[in-house]
């Protein structure tokens, strides 16, 4: 019964910056997880988060994300690079749940402008995840002067995308399953 | 030992699996929760449901 469940995949655009380019590459990774046969995805935008900026933490919810994260089996975060690191809004999103992240798979999309796709951002966010309790892969995506990767209208530019895109849900999913699988069968007491 | 750790599913009332423990130190104001000495907060489980995938958390007795 448990293998016949689809498995949830959201994708998390982690800034609310206005002109953000980020948008561009969490469509397109949202596309292509929904292409994935056996996943069900939503793209969840932190703009559209309804959390107080006077309060942080776990006791602070927005129900909306609070049921995506709980029922999901994996997240991808797109997340840009500001000032090597990551954006304020997204850590105060992620931290308004804990218990929802335990033994769940994690991908992380970088975005910058410059020629490293987001790679320190990606690296200051992997301590984050892993305090989460959320598992990282060891694939991810680096959208590099993303302003070349997509079109003004957010169409994708460079094709090589697409393939870099396979391969991390190929391996973001393999982890899905093996963690959804011990979370249900394997025992911590065992 | 562990058949008192059980839990069985709110939603679907299968047994549920115990995968994770993990220590809550923000206890100043759980003052109602069993606080553990050794490891310095308080000790909260998860179990997830191997019919429904449902997740449930619960502090450890």
């Amino acid at each position: 019964m448990a293998a016949s469940r689809p498995l949830f995949i959201p994708v998390i655009l982690g800034t609310v910056r206005q002109g953000r380019l980020s948008e561009h590459a969490a469509r397109f990774v949202h596309q292509e997880v929904a292409k994935r046969p056996g996943v069900e995805t939503e793209l969840i935008d932190i703009r559209e988060l309804d959390l107080p900026a006077n309060d942080e933490g776990n006791p602070v919810k927005d129900p909306r994300l609070t049921a995506s994260v709980a029922r999901a089996d994996a997240l991808v975060i797109v997340v840009p690079e500001y000032n090597h690191g990551y954006p304020g809004s997204l850590k105060h999103a992620l931290d308004s749940n804990l218990k929802e992240y335990i033994h769940k798979a994690v991908g992380i999309c970088g975005v910058s402008a410059g020629p490293f796709g987001g790679s320190r951002v990606i690296e200051n966010l992997l301590p984050v995840m892993r305090e989460l309790g959320l598992v990282t892969i060891f694939w991810d995506v680096n959208f590099s002067s993303v302003h070349n990767a997509f079109d003004p209208a957010g169409g994708l530019a460079d094709q090589s995308y697409v393939r870099r895109v396979d391969k991390f849900l190929k391996e973001l999913i393999w982890m899905a399953k093996v963690l959804r699988h011990g979370r249900e069968n394997v025992s911590l007491e065992d | 030992m562990t058949d008192g750790r059980k839990m069985n599913c709110e939603d679907c009332g299968a047994e549920m699996n115990l995968h994770a423990e993990k220590v809550d130190y923000g206890t100043d104001t759980r003052t109602g929760d069993p606080f553990d000495e050794d490891l310095g907060g308080v000790v909260e489980e998860f179990h997830t449901c191997p019919d429904c995938g449902t997740t449930k958390t619960r502090t450890a007795p």
